[in-house]
């Protein structure tokens, strides 16, 4: 699929992905989404910068509907994400996960080629027989992230933890997405992988001119690889623009210490919202 | 995802250690519980028999090794074992029964036995009673009832096969509507669960009893129940391990846009494959033993042959009987253990 040149922030270009006024509030109160919005366009590498709990995988689960919200508009391109074009835009974007969440039993091609159980026919994914060109794409994604042969019959759970999140991201590619959101993706990695990893999510993502909206903890990561940074902070977007902005004053207003909101019910009620039915 | 990450109070109260509360882990409720167990248990004992039990079980081993002439246990249990030796595996027909029968072309390893029998007559001139030589032919085949128990003992596993096949293609589509997460609907759920404890509570003797009634006498009535009671089974433990399987990459291939179905074979069913084989295994070990027993309600199986033989006294018989149940048992739990070994090795 040809893809728009690689664009940075603002410039009047049209945006790829738009969040228009997200709100999502946990039965307790908490708003993990309060009124936010902001557009991406095409082909930007975006950081979604914050603590822990300022809203972060909410605003990236929000875009495939893992999370369901009380307001506001996710549009896609022109699409706005509702229940009827759910699937079709769960299939135009990709996920990259905090914990890899690979079937660890299974094998690194079978993980891989998971990745297209939404496009393969039903037959095919029920008997484990996907076609030889889907195939030979899950051996040059694999290739593309930088793993070898040997490793296409190993056990995803027989892999470093860099390893899997290679696996992840080769899965994501699969379906040649546009958009990439990666949760956290190297939160559980040591920061010499991280930096490979998050290389590796950058070249991709601009080889196919795919839009990545990427949240993070690392403030210096944050800096080194984004196009452009949104601060988060209690569900608010506290920051927003290039990485070259972001500075000793913006920093401190995203992790300075002052009294935040606590709620205890809060894992139960995001438990909830885990189960895997569509919306 | 992991833990749900909430932002932490750096300003909650702290309270002085001296007004926490840590409660020892039982109190005396608990204590309580175990005298009123105690006491259902000594009550439940003497209508039991417990004392019974083991004063006969101590004269058996005082009698074993000496100290006592004899007991009742060991005399019962000695003379019902002295009774299944010989094992016969013979088959013995009269040929005055067989009037088919070509002398000149016995049927295969069989041969022809003649035996002398005297009998006592009561001359009726002499009033005496006087010794009569009958000979009887028998038409002998050596290892003819070895044959017969090994056929019946296939019959049997076939039951025991089929009615695992039964109990996986039913328990499938149950396990699918009885998992909290997969259920197509909550009224399917319910009706699901209730369907597999109904059928997991009938116990197999008893479907088979009431299937012998509507089938008739033979293995359908064994299969079909073994079958129902197998799926009772593996849909409680099939649907248990669909819900506890891992939910991390279900949610990715669901953020990937798969429906419910192609989450669960690609991501679901490799985590379970394992589990399964090993519950199906259990249940065709299970069936097999099962098969042997069901036999005594009429349902097939080489149960049947053992009731016939034990209600005629033919305890030779019986002794073969056991024998080719408990070598198979024997050798499909070493097959089964290996065939486990490999596939979720």
């Amino acid at each position: 699929m040809a893809r728009a040149t690689l664009t940075q922030s603002g410039g009047g270009v049209q945006p790829h992905l738009s969040f228009a006024g997200l709100v999502r509030q946990f039965p307790d109160g908490v708003r993990a989404l309060d009124d936010v919005s902001f557009d991406v366009p095409k082909g930007q590498f975006c950081v979604v910068l914050g603590r822990s709990g300022s809203g972060k995988t909410t605003l990236l689960r929000s875009v495939n509907g893992l999370t369901e919200l009380d307001g506001g508009t996710v549009r896609l391109n022109d699409t706005e994400m509702a229940r009827g074009t759910l699937r079709a835009i769960r299939r135009r974007v990709a996920m990259v996960h905090q914990q890899f969440n690979l079937v660890e039993r299974a094998s690194v091609a079978a993980n891989v080629l998971s990745g297209a159980v939404a496009e393969v026919s039903g037959w095919r994914v029920h008997l484990g027989w996907y076609p030889e060109t889907l195939r030979a794409r899950a051996c040059a994604a694999l290739h593309r992230v930088g793993l070898d042969e040997i490793h296409l019959n190993r056990r995803a759970a027989a892999l470093s933890g860099g390893q899997q999140q290679r696996v992840g991201i080769a899965r994501a590619l699969l379906l040649n997405p546009e958009v990439i959101l990666a949760d956290e993706p190297v939160a559980s990695l040591d920061p010499a992988i991280s930096r490979e990893i998050l290389t590796l999510l950058r070249d991709v993502a601009r080889e196919r001119g795919a839009t990545v909206l990427c949240s993070l903890h690392q403030t210096d990561l944050a800096r080194e690889f984004a196009d452009r940074i949104v601060g988060m902070r209690s569900g608010r977007v506290v920051f927003d623009g290039p990485s070259a902005r972001f500075d000793a004053a913006a920093e401190a207003a995203l992790y300075e210490n002052t009294p935040a909101v606590v709620s205890p019910k809060a894992p139960a009620t995001l438990e909830r919202s885990y189960g895997c039915t569509p919306l | 995802m992991g833990a749900p990450r909430f932002e932490t109070s750096p300003a909650a109260p702290v309270k002085s250690p001296e007004h926490w509360h840590l409660p020892a882990p039982y109190d005396w409720r608990a204590a309580l519980a175990v005298l009123l167990i105690g006491v259902a248990l000594i009550w439940s004992a003497q209508r039991v028999e417990i004392d019974k039990m083991l004063r006969l079980t101590g004269e058996a081993v005082l009698a074993q090794v000496g100290l006592q002439d004899e007991s009742q246990v060991g005399r019962g249990l000695g003379r019902m074992f002295g009774s299944l030796f010989p094992f016969v595996i013979e088959d013995r027909q009269e040929i005055a029964r067989l009037p088919n029968l070509d002398r000149d072309n016995l049927p295969m390893f069989t041969r022809i036995e003649v035996i002398e029998n005297t009998r006592y007559k009561m001359n009726t001139t002499t009033l005496q009673a006087e010794p009569v030589v009958e000979a009887k032919e028998y038409l002998v085949h050596p290892y003819g009832y070895l044959f017969k128990v090994a056929d019946k003992m296939l019959e049997t596993f076939e039951i025991a096969a089929w009615a695992t096949i039964i109990s996986v293609l039913l328990s499938i589509p149950l396990a699918i509507m009885g998992a909290r997460n997969y259920t197509p609907h909550p009224v399917l759920y319910t009706a699901s669960r209730s369907l597999v404890s109904f059928l997991r509570a009938m116990p197999e003797l008893i479907i088979a009893m009431f299937l012998v009634l509507g089938f008739g006498f033979g293995s359908i009535a064994g299969y079909l129940a073994l079958g129902l009671h197998g799926a009772g089974f593996l849909g409680k433990f099939y649907a248990e391990d669909i819900e506890a399987a891992d939910r991390k990459p279900q949610e990715a291939l669901t953020a990937l846009g798969a429906g419910k179905l192609r989450v669960l074979r690609a991501a679901v069913l490799p985590q379970v494959a394992p589990a399964y084989v090993a519950y199906t295994l259990y249940i065709l070990d299970r069936n097999v033993r099962m098969a042997a027993v069901i036999g005594l309600v009429g349902a097939g199986g080489i149960g049947q042959e053992l009731k016939g033989r034990y209600d005629l006294f033919e305890y030779g018989h019986v002794g073969t009987i056991l024998l080719v149940i408990f070598l198979t048992v024997f050798v499909l739990d070493q097959i089964s253990a290996r065939l486990r070994a490999r596939l979720i090795g």
